[in-house]
Protein backbone atom coordinates (compact mmCIF):
# COMPACT_ATOMS: atom_id res chain seq x y z
CA UNK A 1 0.00 0.00 0.00
CA UNK A 2 1.05 3.59 -0.42
CA UNK A 3 0.59 6.35 2.12
CA UNK A 4 1.12 10.07 1.43
CA UNK A 5 1.41 12.96 3.88
CA UNK A 6 1.06 16.49 2.54
CA UNK A 7 3.04 18.96 4.62
CA UNK A 8 3.83 22.66 5.00
CA UNK A 9 6.62 24.58 6.62
CA UNK A 10 5.37 27.29 8.98
CA UNK A 11 6.77 29.70 11.57
CA UNK A 12 7.04 28.28 15.07
CA UNK A 13 4.18 29.58 17.20
CA UNK A 14 6.62 31.04 19.73
CA UNK A 15 8.46 32.89 16.97
CA UNK A 16 7.95 36.66 16.72
CA UNK A 17 6.45 37.77 13.43
CA UNK A 18 7.26 41.04 11.72
CA UNK A 19 5.70 42.94 8.86
CA UNK A 20 7.71 44.42 6.03
CA UNK A 21 6.12 46.37 3.18
CA UNK A 22 2.62 45.25 4.18
CA UNK A 23 3.47 41.54 4.20
CA UNK A 24 4.64 39.08 6.83
CA UNK A 25 8.41 38.83 6.75
CA UNK A 26 9.59 35.39 7.86
CA UNK A 27 13.31 36.12 7.70
CA UNK A 28 14.59 35.56 11.21
CA UNK A 29 11.60 33.46 12.26
CA UNK A 30 12.16 29.84 13.28
CA UNK A 31 10.52 27.68 10.62
CA UNK A 32 9.26 24.20 11.43
CA UNK A 33 7.26 21.32 10.02
CA UNK A 34 3.67 22.31 10.81
CA UNK A 35 2.52 20.61 14.02
CA UNK A 36 -0.80 19.46 12.56
CA UNK A 37 1.05 18.09 9.52
CA UNK A 38 3.44 16.32 11.90
CA UNK A 39 0.52 14.10 12.96
CA UNK A 40 0.06 13.26 9.27
CA UNK A 41 3.72 12.26 8.90
CA UNK A 42 3.57 10.11 12.03
CA UNK A 43 0.37 8.44 10.86
CA UNK A 44 1.71 7.46 7.42
CA UNK A 45 4.77 5.95 9.11
CA UNK A 46 2.56 3.95 11.49
CA UNK A 47 0.34 2.78 8.62
CA UNK A 48 3.43 1.65 6.72
CA UNK A 49 4.80 -0.15 9.79
CA UNK A 50 1.51 -2.00 10.14
CA UNK A 51 0.53 -2.66 6.54
CA UNK A 52 3.82 -2.45 4.61
CA UNK A 53 4.33 -0.55 1.38
CA UNK A 54 5.63 2.95 1.00
CA UNK A 55 5.34 6.29 2.80
CA UNK A 56 5.76 9.44 0.71
CA UNK A 57 5.92 13.15 1.59
CA UNK A 58 4.37 15.65 -0.78
CA UNK A 59 4.80 19.41 -0.30
CA UNK A 60 3.90 22.48 -2.30
CA UNK A 61 5.74 25.65 -1.39
CA UNK A 62 8.88 27.70 -1.77
CA UNK A 63 12.45 26.32 -1.84
CA UNK A 64 12.76 26.83 1.93
CA UNK A 65 10.18 24.03 2.51
CA UNK A 66 13.00 21.55 1.85
CA UNK A 67 14.07 21.74 5.49
CA UNK A 68 10.61 20.64 6.69
CA UNK A 69 10.54 17.92 4.01
CA UNK A 70 13.89 16.62 5.32
CA UNK A 71 12.48 16.60 8.85
CA UNK A 72 9.56 14.48 7.65
CA UNK A 73 12.01 12.12 5.91
CA UNK A 74 14.13 11.97 9.06
CA UNK A 75 11.08 10.87 11.04
CA UNK A 76 11.07 7.77 8.83
CA UNK A 77 9.21 8.30 5.57
CA UNK A 78 10.71 6.87 2.37
CA UNK A 79 10.90 9.67 -0.19
CA UNK A 80 9.46 13.05 -1.09
CA UNK A 81 8.05 15.10 -3.94
CA UNK A 82 8.39 18.87 -3.54
CA UNK A 83 6.38 21.08 -5.87
CA UNK A 84 8.36 24.29 -5.82
CA UNK A 85 6.51 27.57 -6.13
CA UNK A 86 7.53 30.87 -4.57
CA UNK A 87 4.84 33.28 -3.45
CA UNK A 88 1.28 32.81 -2.21
CA UNK A 89 -0.95 30.16 -3.73
CA UNK A 90 -4.40 29.66 -2.22
CA UNK A 91 -5.41 26.20 -0.96
CA UNK A 92 -7.95 25.54 -3.74
CA UNK A 93 -5.33 26.23 -6.43
CA UNK A 94 -2.82 24.15 -4.46
CA UNK A 95 -5.27 21.26 -4.40
CA UNK A 96 -5.42 21.33 -8.17
CA UNK A 97 -1.63 21.20 -8.52
CA UNK A 98 -1.28 18.54 -5.80
CA UNK A 99 -3.99 16.37 -7.34
CA UNK A 100 -1.92 15.96 -10.50
CA UNK A 101 0.97 14.52 -8.53
CA UNK A 102 -1.29 12.41 -6.34
CA UNK A 103 -3.08 10.90 -9.32
CA UNK A 104 0.30 9.79 -10.61
CA UNK A 105 1.42 8.48 -7.21
CA UNK A 106 -1.92 6.67 -6.77
CA UNK A 107 -1.73 6.26 -2.98
CA UNK A 108 -4.32 4.45 -0.86
CA UNK A 109 -4.33 7.06 1.88
CA UNK A 110 -3.53 10.79 1.87
CA UNK A 111 -3.24 12.66 5.17
CA UNK A 112 -2.66 16.35 5.85
CA UNK A 113 -3.06 18.75 8.76
CA UNK A 114 -6.53 19.86 9.85
CA UNK A 115 -5.29 23.44 9.73
CA UNK A 116 -1.81 24.78 9.16
CA UNK A 117 -0.26 27.51 11.29
CA UNK A 118 0.61 29.94 8.49
CA UNK A 119 -2.57 30.39 6.47
CA UNK A 120 -4.98 29.22 9.23
CA UNK A 121 -6.83 27.39 6.46
CA UNK A 122 -8.75 24.12 6.85
CA UNK A 123 -9.41 23.79 3.12
CA UNK A 124 -6.47 21.85 1.74
CA UNK A 125 -7.52 18.28 2.65
CA UNK A 126 -11.16 18.61 1.54
CA UNK A 127 -10.16 20.42 -1.67
CA UNK A 128 -7.58 17.75 -2.54
CA UNK A 129 -10.23 15.07 -1.97
CA UNK A 130 -12.65 16.91 -4.23
CA UNK A 131 -10.01 17.31 -6.94
CA UNK A 132 -9.39 13.56 -6.84
CA UNK A 133 -13.04 12.53 -6.40
CA UNK A 134 -12.13 10.71 -3.18
CA UNK A 135 -13.96 10.87 0.16
CA UNK A 136 -12.59 13.10 2.93
CA UNK A 137 -12.62 12.63 6.68
CA UNK A 138 -11.73 15.88 8.46
CA UNK A 139 -10.30 16.25 11.99
CA UNK A 140 -9.43 12.59 12.38
CA UNK A 141 -8.59 11.35 15.90
CA UNK A 142 -8.32 7.62 15.15
CA UNK A 143 -7.64 5.72 11.94
CA UNK A 144 -7.38 2.03 11.10
CA UNK A 145 -7.47 0.07 7.87
CA UNK A 146 -9.39 -3.16 7.47
CA UNK A 147 -10.46 -5.13 4.38
CA UNK A 148 -9.46 -2.42 1.95
CA UNK A 149 -11.48 0.19 3.82
CA UNK A 150 -10.70 2.74 6.49
CA UNK A 151 -12.50 3.14 9.78
CA UNK A 152 -11.95 6.53 11.33
CA UNK A 153 -13.17 8.65 14.22
CA UNK A 154 -13.35 12.36 13.58
CA UNK A 155 -14.59 15.58 15.19
CA UNK A 156 -17.69 17.44 14.05
CA UNK A 157 -18.85 20.92 15.06
CA UNK A 158 -20.34 19.34 18.16
CA UNK A 159 -19.27 15.85 19.12
CA UNK A 160 -17.66 13.23 16.92
CA UNK A 161 -18.51 10.27 14.73
CA UNK A 162 -17.07 7.01 13.54
CA UNK A 163 -17.15 6.52 9.78
CA UNK A 164 -16.12 3.94 7.21
CA UNK A 165 -14.81 4.98 3.81
CA UNK A 166 -13.52 3.10 0.81
CA UNK A 167 -9.94 3.69 -0.28
CA UNK A 168 -8.36 5.76 -1.65
CA UNK A 169 -9.40 8.51 0.74
CA UNK A 170 -8.13 11.75 2.24
CA UNK A 171 -7.89 12.43 5.98
CA UNK A 172 -7.07 15.58 7.89
CA UNK A 173 -5.52 15.40 11.33
CA UNK A 174 -6.67 16.42 14.76
CA UNK A 175 -4.70 16.44 17.97
CA UNK A 176 -5.02 13.05 19.63
CA UNK A 177 -4.49 11.09 16.41
CA UNK A 178 -1.02 10.03 17.59
CA UNK A 179 2.13 11.23 19.34
CA UNK A 180 4.62 12.21 16.63
CA UNK A 181 8.10 10.75 17.07
CA UNK A 182 11.25 12.85 17.10
CA UNK A 183 13.72 12.33 14.29
CA UNK A 184 16.71 10.31 15.54
CA UNK A 185 20.30 11.14 14.64
CA UNK A 186 20.61 8.11 12.31
CA UNK A 187 17.24 9.11 10.88
CA UNK A 188 18.53 12.60 10.13
CA UNK A 189 21.68 11.19 8.50
CA UNK A 190 19.65 8.78 6.38
CA UNK A 191 17.18 11.51 5.37
CA UNK A 192 19.97 13.38 3.60
CA UNK A 193 20.31 10.54 1.12
CA UNK A 194 16.62 9.85 0.59
CA UNK A 195 15.03 10.71 -2.74
CA UNK A 196 13.62 14.24 -2.89
CA UNK A 197 12.20 15.05 -6.28
CA UNK A 198 11.65 18.72 -7.02
CA UNK A 199 9.07 19.76 -9.58
CA UNK A 200 8.72 23.44 -10.47
CA UNK A 201 5.12 24.67 -10.66
CA UNK A 202 3.76 28.06 -11.65
CA UNK A 203 0.06 27.97 -10.84
CA UNK A 204 -2.01 31.15 -10.69
CA UNK A 205 -3.61 31.97 -7.35
CA UNK A 206 -7.36 32.53 -7.28
CA UNK A 207 -6.94 34.67 -4.18
CA UNK A 208 -4.69 37.68 -3.85
CA UNK A 209 -3.29 38.71 -0.47
CA UNK A 210 -3.46 42.50 -0.52
CA UNK A 211 -2.05 43.34 2.87
CA UNK A 212 -1.03 41.79 6.15
CA UNK A 213 -0.86 43.66 9.43
CA UNK A 214 -0.29 42.79 13.05
CA UNK A 215 -2.92 44.48 15.14
CA UNK A 216 -2.35 43.86 18.77
CA UNK A 217 -5.30 45.00 20.75
CA UNK A 218 -4.42 47.32 23.57
CA UNK A 219 -5.55 45.59 26.70
CA UNK A 220 -6.67 47.39 29.85
CA UNK A 221 -4.52 45.27 32.19
CA UNK A 222 -6.60 46.07 35.28
CA UNK A 223 -5.42 43.37 37.62
CA UNK A 224 -6.79 43.09 41.15
CA UNK A 225 -5.20 41.42 44.15
CA UNK A 226 -7.32 38.49 45.24
CA UNK A 227 -4.87 36.90 47.62
CA UNK A 228 -6.08 38.66 50.78
CA UNK A 229 -9.72 39.41 50.02
CA UNK A 230 -11.02 37.12 47.27
CA UNK A 231 -14.66 38.19 47.91
CA UNK A 232 -13.82 41.87 47.55
CA UNK A 233 -11.79 41.29 44.37
CA UNK A 234 -14.52 39.11 42.86
CA UNK A 235 -17.27 41.69 43.55
CA UNK A 236 -15.12 44.43 42.06
CA UNK A 237 -14.39 42.31 38.95
CA UNK A 238 -18.07 41.54 38.42
CA UNK A 239 -18.88 45.25 38.87
CA UNK A 240 -16.25 46.23 36.27
CA UNK A 241 -17.53 43.66 33.76
CA UNK A 242 -21.09 44.81 34.29
CA UNK A 243 -20.70 48.58 34.53
CA UNK A 244 -17.50 49.39 32.66
CA UNK A 245 -17.13 46.68 29.99
CA UNK A 246 -20.89 46.01 29.89
CA UNK A 247 -20.33 42.42 28.83
CA UNK A 248 -22.21 40.63 31.61
CA UNK B 1 -27.21 35.93 -7.53
CA UNK B 2 -25.94 35.23 -4.01
CA UNK B 3 -26.67 31.93 -2.27
CA UNK B 4 -26.59 31.61 1.52
CA UNK B 5 -26.22 28.14 2.98
CA UNK B 6 -28.34 28.47 6.10
CA UNK B 7 -27.01 26.44 9.01
CA UNK B 8 -29.57 25.03 11.44
CA UNK B 9 -29.89 22.60 14.32
CA UNK B 10 -32.80 20.68 12.80
CA UNK B 11 -35.43 22.86 14.45
CA UNK B 12 -34.22 26.44 14.04
CA UNK B 13 -31.74 28.45 12.03
CA UNK B 14 -28.47 28.96 13.84
CA UNK B 15 -27.28 32.43 14.78
CA UNK B 16 -24.54 31.96 12.20
CA UNK B 17 -27.13 31.60 9.44
CA UNK B 18 -28.47 35.04 10.25
CA UNK B 19 -24.94 36.44 10.25
CA UNK B 20 -24.42 34.91 6.81
CA UNK B 21 -27.64 36.55 5.55
CA UNK B 22 -26.32 39.93 6.72
CA UNK B 23 -23.08 39.27 4.86
CA UNK B 24 -25.05 38.45 1.70
CA UNK B 25 -27.11 41.64 1.98
CA UNK B 26 -23.89 43.64 2.37
CA UNK B 27 -22.81 42.26 -1.03
CA UNK B 28 -26.14 43.03 -2.73
CA UNK B 29 -24.27 44.80 -5.56
CA UNK B 30 -23.51 41.25 -6.73
CA UNK B 31 -27.16 40.15 -6.90
CA UNK B 32 -30.30 39.16 -5.04
CA UNK B 33 -30.11 36.77 -2.10
CA UNK B 34 -31.46 33.23 -2.08
CA UNK B 35 -30.79 30.46 0.41
CA UNK B 36 -30.52 26.73 0.81
CA UNK B 37 -31.20 24.51 3.82
CA UNK B 38 -29.55 21.10 3.83
CA UNK B 39 -30.29 18.05 5.98
CA UNK B 40 -33.38 16.05 6.91
CA UNK B 41 -36.93 16.96 8.01
CA UNK B 42 -36.41 20.53 6.90
CA UNK B 43 -40.01 21.76 6.97
CA UNK B 44 -39.66 24.01 10.01
CA UNK B 45 -36.29 25.52 9.11
CA UNK B 46 -37.42 26.15 5.53
CA UNK B 47 -40.44 28.08 6.90
CA UNK B 48 -38.16 30.17 9.07
CA UNK B 49 -35.64 30.65 6.26
CA UNK B 50 -38.15 32.11 3.81
CA UNK B 51 -38.48 35.16 6.04
CA UNK B 52 -34.88 36.06 5.26
CA UNK B 53 -34.26 35.26 1.58
CA UNK B 54 -36.06 35.43 -1.77
CA UNK B 55 -36.05 31.73 -2.55
CA UNK B 56 -35.27 28.88 -0.17
CA UNK B 57 -34.03 25.69 -1.80
CA UNK B 58 -34.67 22.65 0.35
CA UNK B 59 -32.17 19.82 0.00
CA UNK B 60 -33.31 16.72 1.88
CA UNK B 61 -30.12 14.66 1.77
CA UNK B 62 -30.17 12.98 5.20
CA UNK B 63 -27.42 13.15 7.82
CA UNK B 64 -24.21 15.11 7.46
CA UNK B 65 -21.27 14.21 5.31
CA UNK B 66 -19.03 16.83 3.69
CA UNK B 67 -19.70 15.16 0.32
CA UNK B 68 -23.49 15.46 0.58
CA UNK B 69 -23.38 19.04 1.84
CA UNK B 70 -21.02 20.11 -0.95
CA UNK B 71 -23.20 18.37 -3.54
CA UNK B 72 -26.37 20.03 -2.20
CA UNK B 73 -24.81 23.50 -2.05
CA UNK B 74 -23.47 22.97 -5.56
CA UNK B 75 -26.90 21.96 -6.88
CA UNK B 76 -28.48 25.02 -5.22
CA UNK B 77 -25.81 27.34 -6.60
CA UNK B 78 -26.38 25.95 -10.11
CA UNK B 79 -30.16 26.27 -9.80
CA UNK B 80 -29.95 29.82 -8.44
CA UNK B 81 -27.24 30.82 -10.89
CA UNK B 82 -25.24 32.01 -7.90
CA UNK B 83 -21.73 33.35 -8.41
CA UNK B 84 -21.33 34.00 -4.70
CA UNK B 85 -21.99 31.40 -1.97
CA UNK B 86 -21.84 32.33 1.71
CA UNK B 87 -21.89 30.10 4.81
CA UNK B 88 -20.84 30.36 8.44
CA UNK B 89 -17.43 29.02 9.26
CA UNK B 90 -17.79 26.07 11.61
CA UNK B 91 -15.53 23.04 11.35
CA UNK B 92 -18.00 21.19 9.10
CA UNK B 93 -18.77 24.09 6.81
CA UNK B 94 -15.08 24.77 6.38
CA UNK B 95 -14.74 21.20 5.07
CA UNK B 96 -17.60 21.14 2.58
CA UNK B 97 -17.11 24.76 1.47
CA UNK B 98 -13.61 23.87 0.26
CA UNK B 99 -15.07 21.04 -1.80
CA UNK B 100 -17.77 23.36 -3.09
CA UNK B 101 -15.21 25.99 -4.14
CA UNK B 102 -13.33 23.34 -6.08
CA UNK B 103 -16.51 22.11 -7.79
CA UNK B 104 -17.48 25.64 -8.79
CA UNK B 105 -13.96 26.55 -9.90
CA UNK B 106 -14.37 29.34 -7.36
CA UNK B 107 -12.00 31.18 -5.08
CA UNK B 108 -12.42 30.49 -1.38
CA UNK B 109 -12.39 33.29 1.18
CA UNK B 110 -12.24 31.39 4.42
CA UNK B 111 -13.25 32.32 7.96
CA UNK B 112 -13.68 35.98 7.06
CA UNK B 113 -14.27 38.80 9.54
CA UNK B 114 -15.84 41.16 7.03
CA UNK B 115 -16.48 41.22 3.31
CA UNK B 116 -17.17 44.00 0.80
CA UNK B 117 -17.33 44.38 -2.95
CA UNK B 118 -16.59 46.95 -5.62
CA UNK B 119 -19.06 45.19 -7.92
CA UNK B 120 -16.55 42.82 -9.50
CA UNK B 121 -14.27 41.52 -6.76
CA UNK B 122 -14.85 40.60 -3.14
CA UNK B 123 -12.41 41.91 -0.56
CA UNK B 124 -12.27 40.16 2.80
CA UNK B 125 -10.32 40.42 6.02
CA UNK B 126 -9.36 37.36 8.02
CA UNK B 127 -6.80 36.22 10.54
CA UNK B 128 -3.80 34.12 9.68
CA UNK B 129 -0.61 32.88 11.37
CA UNK B 130 -2.48 31.46 14.36
CA UNK B 131 -4.74 34.47 14.69
CA UNK B 132 -1.78 36.82 15.01
CA UNK B 133 -1.94 38.51 11.61
CA UNK B 134 -4.87 40.34 10.02
CA UNK B 135 -4.89 39.72 6.31
CA UNK B 136 -6.79 41.47 3.54
CA UNK B 137 -7.60 39.18 0.60
CA UNK B 138 -9.30 39.77 -2.73
CA UNK B 139 -10.88 37.39 -5.22
CA UNK B 140 -12.92 37.60 -8.40
CA UNK B 141 -16.15 35.66 -9.02
CA UNK B 142 -17.21 32.94 -8.61
CA UNK B 143 -16.37 32.98 -4.93
CA UNK B 144 -17.25 30.91 -1.86
CA UNK B 145 -17.12 32.78 1.44
CA UNK B 146 -17.22 31.44 4.98
CA UNK B 147 -17.97 33.96 7.70
CA UNK B 148 -16.35 33.64 11.10
CA UNK B 149 -19.03 33.23 13.78
CA UNK B 150 -19.72 36.22 16.05
CA UNK B 151 -18.44 38.81 13.57
CA UNK B 152 -21.62 40.12 11.96
CA UNK B 153 -24.95 41.56 13.17
CA UNK B 154 -27.87 39.14 12.87
CA UNK B 155 -30.19 39.76 9.91
CA UNK B 156 -33.77 40.88 10.47
CA UNK B 157 -36.57 39.07 8.63
CA UNK B 158 -37.40 40.69 5.31
CA UNK B 159 -40.40 39.67 3.19
CA UNK B 160 -41.78 36.25 2.39
CA UNK B 161 -39.68 34.10 0.13
CA UNK B 162 -40.75 31.06 -1.83
CA UNK B 163 -39.77 27.49 -0.97
CA UNK B 164 -38.55 25.11 -3.65
CA UNK B 165 -37.40 21.54 -3.19
CA UNK B 166 -34.10 20.65 -4.74
CA UNK B 167 -32.99 17.33 -6.12
CA UNK B 168 -29.38 16.53 -5.37
CA UNK B 169 -27.34 13.93 -7.17
CA UNK B 170 -25.75 11.52 -4.72
CA UNK B 171 -21.99 12.12 -4.57
CA UNK B 172 -19.72 9.42 -5.98
CA UNK B 173 -17.44 9.47 -2.95
CA UNK B 174 -19.37 7.97 -0.04
CA UNK B 175 -18.79 8.16 3.66
CA UNK B 176 -20.70 5.66 5.79
CA UNK B 177 -21.48 6.88 9.28
CA UNK B 178 -21.25 4.00 11.78
CA UNK B 179 -21.77 5.86 15.02
CA UNK B 180 -22.35 9.42 16.09
CA UNK B 181 -21.17 10.62 19.47
CA UNK B 182 -23.14 13.76 20.09
CA UNK B 183 -21.96 15.77 23.04
CA UNK B 184 -25.08 16.60 24.96
CA UNK B 185 -24.62 20.26 25.50
CA UNK B 186 -27.04 22.53 27.16
CA UNK B 187 -27.01 26.20 26.32
CA UNK B 188 -25.15 28.03 23.61
CA UNK B 189 -22.42 26.62 21.40
CA UNK B 190 -18.86 27.58 22.15
CA UNK B 191 -18.15 29.46 18.94
CA UNK B 192 -21.40 31.42 19.08
CA UNK B 193 -21.35 32.27 22.78
CA UNK B 194 -20.98 35.90 23.86
CA UNK B 195 -19.37 34.78 27.12
CA UNK B 196 -16.88 31.92 27.35
CA UNK B 197 -15.62 30.62 30.70
CA UNK B 198 -12.52 28.48 30.26
CA UNK B 199 -10.86 26.33 32.88
CA UNK B 200 -7.20 25.35 32.88
CA UNK B 201 -5.10 22.68 34.49
CA UNK B 202 -4.72 24.88 37.57
CA UNK B 203 -8.25 23.94 38.61
CA UNK B 204 -6.71 20.72 39.83
CA UNK B 205 -9.48 18.22 39.05
CA UNK B 206 -12.36 17.50 36.68
CA UNK B 207 -14.75 18.03 39.62
CA UNK B 208 -13.64 21.64 39.90
CA UNK B 209 -15.27 22.26 36.51
CA UNK B 210 -18.66 22.22 38.22
CA UNK B 211 -17.90 25.80 39.28
CA UNK B 212 -16.83 26.70 35.74
CA UNK B 213 -20.12 25.33 34.40
CA UNK B 214 -22.10 27.23 37.01
CA UNK B 215 -20.41 30.50 36.13
CA UNK B 216 -20.98 29.91 32.42
CA UNK B 217 -24.66 29.13 33.11
CA UNK B 218 -25.10 32.23 35.24
CA UNK B 219 -23.63 34.44 32.53
CA UNK B 220 -25.44 32.71 29.66
CA UNK B 221 -22.13 31.51 28.28
CA UNK B 222 -20.35 28.35 27.21
CA UNK B 223 -17.57 26.32 28.86
CA UNK B 224 -14.13 26.16 27.28
CA UNK B 225 -11.08 24.10 28.17
CA UNK B 226 -7.34 24.20 27.55
CA UNK B 227 -5.42 21.50 25.74
CA UNK B 228 -3.87 20.25 28.98
CA UNK B 229 -7.32 19.74 30.47
CA UNK B 230 -8.60 17.92 27.39
CA UNK B 231 -5.47 15.77 27.14
CA UNK B 232 -5.96 14.81 30.79
CA UNK B 233 -9.44 13.59 29.86
CA UNK B 234 -11.21 16.05 32.15
CA UNK B 235 -13.24 17.66 29.37
CA UNK B 236 -14.22 16.68 25.78
CA UNK B 237 -12.29 17.87 22.71
CA UNK B 238 -15.34 19.84 21.63
CA UNK B 239 -14.64 22.35 24.39
CA UNK B 240 -11.00 22.91 23.57
CA UNK B 241 -9.98 26.45 22.71
CA UNK B 242 -6.70 27.05 20.93
CA UNK B 243 -4.55 26.19 17.93
CA UNK B 244 -5.88 22.65 17.59
CA UNK B 245 -9.27 23.37 19.12
CA UNK B 246 -11.81 26.05 18.44
CA UNK B 247 -11.27 29.73 17.81
CA UNK B 248 -13.60 32.00 19.73
CA UNK B 249 -14.04 35.73 20.00
CA UNK B 250 -16.76 36.38 22.56
CA UNK B 251 -17.54 39.67 24.27
CA UNK B 252 -15.99 38.32 27.45
CA UNK B 253 -13.46 35.49 27.67
CA UNK B 254 -12.98 34.44 31.28
CA UNK B 255 -9.87 32.30 31.76
CA UNK B 256 -9.72 30.52 35.11
CA UNK B 257 -6.37 29.02 36.10
CA UNK B 258 -5.20 29.22 32.48
CA UNK B 259 -1.55 30.20 32.03
CA UNK B 260 -2.09 31.42 28.47
CA UNK B 261 0.41 29.61 26.23
CA UNK B 262 0.73 30.99 22.69
CA UNK B 263 -1.16 27.96 21.35
CA UNK B 264 -4.07 28.77 23.63
CA UNK B 265 -3.95 32.46 22.74
CA UNK B 266 -4.34 31.50 19.07
CA UNK B 267 -7.90 30.45 19.89
CA UNK B 268 -9.01 33.44 21.97
CA UNK B 269 -6.76 36.47 21.54
CA UNK B 270 -9.35 38.37 19.50
CA UNK B 271 -11.95 38.29 22.27
CA UNK B 272 -13.38 41.71 23.05
CA UNK B 273 -12.53 41.53 26.74
CA UNK B 274 -10.19 39.01 28.29
CA UNK B 275 -10.50 38.25 31.99
CA UNK B 276 -7.94 36.16 33.85
CA UNK B 277 -7.80 34.55 37.25
CA UNK B 278 -4.48 32.98 38.12
CA UNK B 279 -2.35 32.60 41.19
CA UNK B 280 0.80 33.42 39.23
CA UNK B 281 0.97 37.16 38.59
CA UNK B 282 3.61 36.47 35.92
CA UNK B 283 1.38 34.13 33.87
CA UNK B 284 1.35 35.15 30.16
CA UNK B 285 -2.45 35.41 30.24
CA UNK B 286 -2.21 38.63 32.29
CA UNK B 287 -0.26 40.32 29.48
CA UNK B 288 -3.30 40.08 27.22
CA UNK B 289 -5.94 40.50 29.93
CA UNK B 290 -8.24 43.49 30.29
CA UNK B 291 -9.29 42.49 33.79
CA UNK B 292 -7.83 40.02 36.16
CA UNK B 293 -7.47 38.74 39.67
CA UNK B 294 -4.25 37.37 41.05
CA UNK B 295 -5.33 34.73 43.50
CA UNK B 296 -6.19 31.12 44.17
CA UNK B 297 -8.92 30.02 41.79
CA UNK B 298 -10.42 27.80 44.50
CA UNK B 299 -11.13 30.92 46.54
CA UNK B 300 -11.83 33.36 43.72
CA UNK B 301 -14.23 31.18 41.69
CA UNK B 302 -16.74 30.65 44.55
CA UNK B 303 -16.55 34.39 45.25
CA UNK B 304 -17.18 35.13 41.57
CA UNK B 305 -20.18 32.81 41.57
CA UNK B 306 -21.59 34.59 44.58
CA UNK B 307 -21.03 38.04 43.07
CA UNK B 308 -22.51 36.96 39.72
CA UNK B 309 -25.58 35.51 41.47
CA UNK B 310 -26.09 38.79 43.31
CA UNK B 311 -25.86 40.67 40.02
CA UNK B 312 -28.47 38.46 38.38
CA UNK B 313 -30.93 38.69 41.30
Amino acid sequence: MKFVAIIRQVPDSESRLKIDGGKVDLSGATLILDQMDEYAVEEVIRLQEKHGGESVIVALGPERFEEAVRTALAMGTDRAVHLVQEGYLDPISQAQALAEVLREEAPDVVITGGQQADWDSQALGPAVAEALGWPVVAWTTALELEDGKAKAKHDLDEGAEVVRVGLPAVFTTQQGLNEPRYPTLPGIMKAKRKELKKVPVSAASKVEVLEQTIQERTRLNKVLDGTKDPQGAASELVRLLHEEAKVI
Amino acid sequence: MILVVLEHDGARLRKGALEAVTRARQLSALGAVSGVVIGENLGAVAEEARRYVGTVYVAEVGGYTAEKWAAAAYAAAQKAGARVVIATGGRQSRSWSAKLAYKLGAALLEDTLETSTDGSRVVATRYSFLNRVTEKQAAGLPVVITAKPNTTPLAEPQGEGSVESLSVEAPAAQVEVLERVVEQKKGVSLTEATVVVTGGRGLGSPEAFAGVEQLADLLGGAVGATRAVVDAGWRPYGEQVGQTGKTVQPGAYIALAVSGAVQHQAGMNKSKYIVAVNKDAEAPIFKIADYGIVGDVHQVLPALLEAAKKLKD
